[in-house]
This record gives C-alpha cells, structure tokens and sequence, in this order.
C-alpha cells in the first residue's frame, strides 16, 4: 500500500511540475464553465416562457439541466482523459524509467494503481471545479443535495472508466501521442455506439420471403447486440443517475469497466514476461 | 553471490544469450566485456528480473531471480544502460524518491539521499532539474540511484559512460572502494577500465562466454623475448633443451621463445637464464611481454568467431 502511495504522490506531483496538470485544469474549467453558463441561461429563459421553446410545462431543473450538464462534464472527459493518461506508463517507457521501477522492490499493483489513483486524483480536482458551479446552482435554487451529489458521482464514475481505458493504452504505447490518439479513437467508438444504436431501427427490417428459422435467428442476434450496443455505451448509464435516481445496475457498470480494463493493464505490463 | 547457470535469453529466433554459465563471489568486481550486441545487458537485465530468462536460472544472494524477484530486488542496485530519470524532477527529490521505494525509513532517507549524493558528487547539484543536467552528471544520478540504501550486488551497465576523464578516475576509485563489502558486475567498452577495477573479466560475444579469468592469467603470454650475445649454436642449444619450450625464433640478437600451455614461467624462465649465464652467454634483456587486453578481446572473439564458421 505503502508503494502505491509513493508512485501515485511522484504521479501527481508530476503533472504539476510538467505544465500538462494547469493546461487540463484550464482547459476544464473554460469549458466546464462556458458549458454551465450557456446551458443555465438557456434553462432559465425555458422557464419564464416554455411554450416558445416547444415544451408543454417548465421543465424539470434536474433532468432539463443538471443531469445534461454532469453528463456533458463527463463526455468532456473524452477530451481530456487521453491528456491525463498518455504519459502515465507511456511515458515511463519512453524515458527507460519502467527499467528502474521494475528492478526496484515494487509488485506490479504498486505501479499501476499507483499511476491510476493519480489520475483519480486529477478528475477529483476536476470534479471541485465542476463542483463549484453546482454550488451556485445550490445557493440560487431549491434542490436537493443529494442530486448534487449523484451529478457529482455519476462525473466521477465516467471519468474513472475514461482514465482506467487511457491507462490500459498507455501501457500499450511507448508514445504519448500514439497513447492519446488511440486513447481517443477507442472512447469515441464507446460513445457513439449509444447513438448508433438509438438511430437504428428497433427491429431488424427483413425480406418477408426467408425462411423463418433465419428470420427469428437473425432478429433475436439483432435484438441482442442492439441493447449490448445501447448498454456498452459510456454515457447512458451516467443519465439517470445525474438526475438523482440510483440504480445498482449503472454504478456496477462503471465498476465493471474500471476492473476490466485494470485487468488488461496488469496482462499488459506482465506481456514482458511472455516475450521471450 | 551472483550465480548463473546454463542461461539462454531468446528473442523470437534470435539467440541473445546462448547457455552462459559463470558466479560472482562476495566483495569480487567483475567486468563484462563484449562488443555491441554480445548480451551484456541482456545478461543484466535478467539478473535484475526486468527480463525472465528463456532457461537457465540465475540466483543472487541465495535467491532466485524469477521465484523470489522481490528478494531479488531488494539486494541489487542497478545502473541501467539508458539512466532511468524523471527529468521534470530535482536531483534531491529524485533520489528521495528512489529511496521511498527502496523502502528507506524516513528517519534514515535524508542522510542516506545526503551520502549518495557526496559521494557521486551531485552535492552542490541537489536543487538541479535533471533536465538541465549535463551527460556526465546525469550518469551520476543514475549512479547515486543505485548506491542509495547500500544494496550488497551492484549491477552497473556502463558506469563511466560519458564522465570527463577526473570523473571517470573518481567513479573507478569509488567502485574499487565498493568492493570491499559490495560485489559488483559491471560492463564495459573499454579495456583499460577493466584491468584497472576488475579482478575478472567475462568476455562475452555473441550471447557466449569465449573467455573468463583473471585478467593477469588473461593477458600474460606464454612467449620471452631474450636479447643475447654469444655463439648462436651455444644458443640454441640452450634454448632447445627444456621441454617446456615448444619452438624459438631468431631474429638478430633476438630470441623468441615460446613455451607450452603446462611450462610455468616463473621456474623455467630463471632457469634457462642460469644455463645461458653458465655457458658464457651474456644475457642483456629478458623481456616478457603481457598482451594487451585489445590482444586478448580480439583473441578471444576471433577464436570463437572461427569455431562458429568451423561448425
């Protein structure tokens, strides 16, 4: 525990005596920010005048506004997660510094979750920054905390699968921008494949004239990979519980994502051992 | 200390290290010895278990080096051939960091970090960017990187790479000190640094061990130069006697004679000048040639080299 401690404090250290931990926060918080303005001015014209925005009554503040905009901190991850987490092992690499950690008294757990939780350790700066515009919301409007808080966590949960996929590419690469661009092509397929699968038809459309063992077979693989495509996607999950509605399934989907993809960053730094 | 047996390292279908065998006793300094690609650092790196070998084992301290890695670990200090340095970071805080993971207590951390660095002589350096360092004084870090928490193996890949020539002297005479508690295993380009620090050499080439001894057994020759005056036949005479002389050459007043593998110098050599003085021949110089370590490298490559192609 001890090591983990030691590697993650240098980690975290290092981001900010390279200028990459000022130019994520920056980023972040301008973004965030700007994202956070637009969308509460843009809420708060729908409530004085719902009907031109084509809304029946004032929408709801949770699900209109906050969940959108915690989902929307989240998605920024996409951007920003490959920043955070090229160097992490790549960079260790790169520089022959993986030699003189892996000849040193350290397990391989010691290294990668000590270079995991100091990536957490820059989303939990990220999330006092988003958290400092949820507090205004709180000081301006009647809402529960409690959804502050889900908001929070749900930002939490998705940036934590963002970084434990980076970290998993990262230790794949020997160069930061390779471990960033792949970084990004992979969380974008994970997006998108949310929105694939909205656009595509709920049933398989099928020539009327086949047989119907191939019809029922085709049709039930559709129905099947269709709601894997829905499930799989990174945001979904994080939706509703940006509203304040708890559901075991999406927080063990976040949960699942993390172990697999630490899982693969162990196989990774152990493929030095079957190259032989 | 350092035992290796029957160690093969195999990448894909190329052999870098091929079945080598040797063993490092306590408070020994042994130099490596290779050209490029001979598998120094490939033997190194198993011995630090930043690589698993093919086959063969390799035990340090008692321990094995792919069973008990930590172990392993604890009691080596290595210098790898790239130096391992964050380079957004300070020399002090570096080290300070290498000796939080080298499990240093805090209470022992700073005047351990505070030795390393007089001894490698970062001192006036400490609050330094790596970055800004020059070759030499990065090597230096890299140096007091493996010094720090006085492990008894050090394994040093090219230590004197890249220091001015009064660093270089000051690191010999500081890995000459190390090994009076220490033993150490360090390789090397150059010749010279060898018969100077080391007690043995280990020439390797092409993943093969074609020469280990001691450096004197190494270098000596089994050849005297004499410069004579006399009457040759008297000579010759005298010189083709013992049975340890396999066959002399003439050239001038210049005899060269050359002895067999079992003939120990230091008994014949006397008593062939005896016989000589004896006869009436007066014996000017007795030269004994040592070859140079060059000689004894290229030797030692050039031989194996034509074993390969005989085979």
């Amino acid at each position: 525990m001890r090591s983990i401690w030691i590697i993650s404090k240098r980690e975290f250290k290092s981001y900010f005596s390279t200028p990459v931990g000022y130019v994520v926060l920056g980023t972040f918080a301008l973004i965030s920010g700007l994202g956070f303005s637009y969308s509460f001015i843009y809420y708060s014209f729908t409530t004085e005048t719902p009907a031109m925005y084509d809304l029946p009554a004032v929408p709801n503040l949770e699900e209109f506004f906050l969940s959108e905009y915690m989902v929307y901190c989240g998605l920024m991850m996409m951007f920003i997660g490959p920043l955070i987490t090229m160097r992490l092992l790549a960079e260790e690499r790169n520089q022959g510094t993986i030699e003189m950690l892996l000849t040193h008294p350290l397990r391989d757990r010691d290294i990668i979750f000590g270079k995991y939780f100091a990536s957490l350790g820059m989303l939990l700066l990220m999330m006092l920054t988003a958290g400092v515009n949820l507090g205004v919301v709180y000081y301006f409007v009647d809402v529960e905390v409690a959804v502050l808080l889900f908001g929070l966590l749900a930002f939490f949960l998705m940036g934590a699968a963002f970084l434990s996929m980076g970290l998993f590419v990262s230790s794949m690469c020997q160069s930061q921008i390779t471990a960033a661009t792949i970084t990004f092509a992979v969380y974008f397929v994970f997006f998108m494949l949310g929105y694939l699968a909205g656009d595509a038809p709920e049933t398989l459309p099928l020539p009327p004239d086949w047989p119907a063992q191939v019809q029922s077979l085709l049709t039930s693989g559709y129905d099947v990979s269709l709601s894997m495509m829905k499930n799989v996607s990174i945001d979904a999950h994080a939706r509703q519980m940006a509203q304040g509605i708890f559901q075991p399934a999406d927080v063990a989907y976040y949960l699942l994502f993390i172990v697999f993809f630490i899982f693969l960053t162990f196989r990774s730094l152990e493929m030095r051992k079957w190259r032989s | 200390m350092i035992e290796v047996q029957e160690l093969t390292k195999t990448y894909g279908s190329f052999q870098a290290v091929q079945g080598i065998s040797f063993g490092l006793e306590q408070g020994e300094i042994v130099g490596f010895l290779g050209p490029n690609g001979a598998g120094k650092t490939t033997t190194m790196r198993i011995l630090t278990g930043y690589h698993p070998a093919t086959q063969g084992s390799a035990r340090i301290a008692g321990f094995d080096v792919q069973t008990h890695p930590l172990d392993v670990k604890k009691r080596v200090g290595y210098l790898p051939e790239s130096v391992p340095l964050y380079l957004e970071m300070v020399v002090s805080s570096y080290l300070n960091y290498v000796a939080e993971i080298k499990n240093i207590t805090r209470s022992k951390r700073k005047s351990a970090v505070a030795d390393v660095m007089e001894r490698c002589g970062l001192t006036h350096m400490q609050s330094r960017v790596i970055h800004n360092l020059s070759k030499g004084y990065r090597q230096r870090v890299g140096l007091a990187q493996a010094l720090l928490g006085n492990p008894p193996v050090l394994i040093l890949d090219e230590p004197t790479v890249g220091l001015d020539p009064k660093q270089i002297v000051g690191i010999r005479q500081m890995i000459k000190d190390l090994a009076k508690d220490h033993t150490v295993l360090l390789s090397t380009h150059i010749l010279p640094e060898v018969s100077m620090i080391c007690d043995r050499v280990l020439i390797l080439h092409q993943g093969r061990i074609v020469a280990k001894n001691r450096i004197d057994a190494l270098s000596n020759t089994r050849t005297v130069t004499l410069h004579l005056s006399g009457a040759a036949e008297t000579i010759r005479g005298i010189l083709d006697q013992p049975a340890e002389v396999s066959g002399v050459t003439v050239a001038g007043q210049q005899y060269t004679v050359s002895y067999t593998p079992e003939a120990r110098l230091d008994i014949v050599n006397p008593a062939l000048v005896r016989a000589l003085v004896q006869a009436g021949v007066d014996v000017q110089r007795v030269e004994q040639k040592s070859r140079t370590l060059e000689e004894v490298f290229i030797d030692a490559i050039s031989s194996s080299d034509a074993e390969v192609s005989h085979a």
